[in-house]
């Protein structure tokens, strides 16, 4: 098998899907916040406590939908607390986030030690998975059905989010002001728009963006909780919603992209000869670059955009 | 005033000198309570992970057991927090234990540091050591002869593959996880030239999500068995076999019986068996020949199926997955690495150049 039959293969580009939707919902959580003005890398860190506690609800209740509440909720907690710690103490929100990652990665690893007596897995928690879904007349369709419908129910949930968020951000009135208070605190300030508030709002919704992402590792893309399980895609995810800009659409672009060069990077290994050590900067790699297209292409737009106003003015003062 | 205050923080440091005095005192009165005893310090990352950490405090815990006085050990966690490693290591020497166990993280500290306490014993474990770079007399290496006990799981994999082809999911790509490889690649080839191996590293021993992705896509490929020598990132590798309904070939400890234990019964049966290392055997085996006067430090023990430092966890999804003239075939082979007649090639005796050779020869 080559690279050729690889790219015409559904499997592939269903696992191109199932690999992008953690990062996708992620990427969603970190716009979110950053379009409200403060950089949330607690990301990481909330997917793995959301991660954990979605196995630890759902095998305490027998309801897998319980466990996803607990997720959400201790995935909310903790940005709202990021939240918190910038806003209130005045805190660098950097800093703030990296004490939460390293709580989490010995946080989680201490609670699932009190709770299975065991320090890598949940294996002994009988905890349930998010169910998988046809969808009809998608499904009888060649090729498309194999790769679209199928999936998890939560993958489903990732790609509406994609509209949910653009909806809300650039259709509502909170939107605006998320937008606002993002763009220019003071401003938004002096016309009556709690800073404050509206952050927290975004940041409750990021915070559920991301306990959906810890909740889909555990309970669906896995069927248990293992140590340290995020394996940096809450950082990824950080790059895939800058690389995206404003527009959740090209936060989905973004992230579809790292699942892609992550799936190629999986499927490479196995069927040629190309060294590891590459394959393994091939998801980096492509960040880099996604990066400086992204910026350049910015820059260059913001130079026409000079250009345009230079011509005016000489035409005006003409 | 500011006499009292005076005469106040006087006495306080008094009472801290004092404390300390007594501290040293108290130490030094149980170093000569347990002077006879051979106080063996164990350091691990964390217990509880239900394979090779555990395993070593279990064998520490029975040698305790079985030289009663003689011995008093005990056992450090030193976390994932990798600064901590070398402190903690330091701590141990600095306390006067008589003998270190470390595993094969250490080698570097165990290098450097190991001139500096002549008197203090550093054994590792699952490594080599190069003792031509220095006066390491009082160092001793343990390395577990993983290609023997892989070469037997390759022979059964390869045996009982339906498609010819089985796989190979590594950690990182090291000399320790090669030497899986090629024995187990040696193995298969033996049972059937015309074998093939898919093989994949995660590039991390925590990302289970990945591991599945690359499990599932060896069993894409019908791979009807891939080898886990993964780590946490295997995990991912198990949940992929039980939803394409194949095999894994467990790793390290007897991975069926442990996650029969955890009650998650769907996980052992994709595990017909297990390549173990027996890392508690092998440390207790190094206090027994410690205490006789027998263990030869200064040197590197290498302990293959003659010795029981690796071997195959029997276990009833291994009878029920193979049958008795297969089983058979296998103790066969086995007794013929023990006498010599097979030599199983080795990772830590070839150049990468040649590892990627046997990689190449059996690439689909």
């Amino acid at each position: 098998m080559d690279v050729l039959n690889l790219l015409t293969d559904s499997n592939f580009w269903f696992g191109v899907l199932r690999s992008t939707t953690p990062v996708l919902f992620a990427a969603l959580a970190s716009l979110m916040s950053s379009i409200s003005g403060i950089t949330n890398m607690a990301l990481e860190g909330a997917m793995l406590f959301a991660a954990l506690f979605a196995v630890i609800g759902s095998a305490l209740t027998g309801n897998i939908w319980i466990g996803l509440l607990f997720a959400v909720i201790v995935s909310v907690v903790v940005t709202l607390a990021l939240g918190f710690f910038k806003m209130r103490l005045k805190a660098d929100e950097i800093m703030v986030a990296i004490a939460i990652n390293l709580l989490a990665t010995g946080g989680t690893v201490f609670i699932l030690y009190l709770i299975t007596g065991n320090k890598s897995t949940s294996s002994s928690l009988p905890s349930g998975v998010f169910p998988a879904l046809n969808i009809p007349l998608i499904e009888n369709i060649p090729f498309i059905g194999n790769v679209v419908s199928g999936h998890n129910i939560l993958v489903y949930v990732a790609f509406l989010s994609v509209i949910v968020v653009y909806y809300l951000l650039y259709r509502t009135a909170l939107g605006l002001r998320i937008r606002s208070i993002g763009g220019n605190e003071e401003a938004a300030e002096s016309v009556g728009v709690s800073v404050e508030k509206t952050r927290y709002t975004a940041l409750l919704i990021s915070g559920i963006l991301t306990g959906l992402s810890g909740a889909y590792l555990s309970m669906g893309y896995l069927s248990i909780f293992t140590a340290g399980m995020t394996a940096g895609r809450g950082y990824i995810a950080l790059a895939a919603s800058f690389v995206g800009g404003t527009n959740p659409f090209g936060t989905m672009l973004a992230s579809g992209l790292f699942g892609l060069f992550d799936q190629l990077g999986n499927q490479l290994q196995s069927i040629s000869n190309t060294p590891q050590e590459f394959i393994f900067m091939i998801p980096y790699l492509a960040t880099v670059i996604m990066y400086t297209v992204f910026a350049y292409r910015r820059s260059t737009r913001q130079q026409r955009a000079n250009k345009k106003l230079m011509k005016q003015r000489e035409a005006e003062a003409q | 005033m500011k006499k009292y205050l005076n005469l106040l923080l006087l006495m306080l440091i008094a009472v801290v000198a004092a404390a300390c005095g007594n501290g040293e005192g108290s130490g030094t009165g149980s170093e000569s309570d347990s002077g006879d005893a051979l106080a063996v310090t164990l350091l691990v990352e964390t217990t509880g992970d239900l394979s090779f950490n555990d395993s070593a405090v279990e064998g520490i815990a029975a040698a305790q057991e079985e030289y009663g006085d003689q011995v008093s050990t005990e056992v450090i966690e030193y976390g994932s927090d990798l600064s901590r490693m070398e402190g903690n290591f330091l701590d141990a020497a600095d306390e006067g234990a008589d003998v270190i166990i470390v595993p094969s993280q250490f080698v570097d500290l165990v290098a450097t540091y190991a001139p500096d306490y002549p008197d203090t014993q550093f054994w590792l474990f699952d490594t080599d050591f190069d003792y031509e770079a220095g006066d390491y007399e009082n160092v001793y290496s343990i390395v577990y002869s993983a290609n023997e006990a892989s070469y037997l799981g390759g022979y059964l994999a390869a045996s009982t593959s339906e498609s010819d082809v089985i796989g190979f999911l590594g950690g990182m790509d090291t000399n320790i996880i090669r030497d899986f490889y090629v024995g187990y690649a040696q193995g298969a080839l033996e049972a059937n030239p015309d074998i093939e191996i898919v093989s994949s590293f995660v590039g991390a021993w925590d990302d289970s999500a990945r591991g599945k992705e690359l499990g599932l896509s060896m069993y894409n490929q019908d791979a009807s068995l891939v080898f886990n020598v993964a780590g946490g990132s295997g995990v991912g590798l198990i949940e992929a076999a039980v939803e394409q309904d194949r095999q894994v070939l467990g790793v390290d400890s007897d991975q069926a019986a442990m996650y029969e234990a955890q009650g998650q019964d769907d996980y052992a049966a994709v595990i017909p068996t297990s390549v173990l290392k027996n890392v508690g055997d092998s440390l207790n085996r190094a206090i027994g020949l410690h205490l006789e006067g027998n263990l030869s430090t200064g040197a590197t023990d290498y302990l293959g199926l003659v010795e029981e430092g690796v071997g195959l966890a029997d276990n009833d999804y291994f009878k029920e997955a193979y049958d008795q003239e297969l089983i058979d075939e296998t103790l066969e082979k086995r007794q013929q690495i023990i006498d010599g007649e097979i030599e199983v090639q080795s990772a830590y005796d070839m150049s990468p150049e040649e590892i990627e050779e046997v990689e190449n020869s059996v690439r689909p």
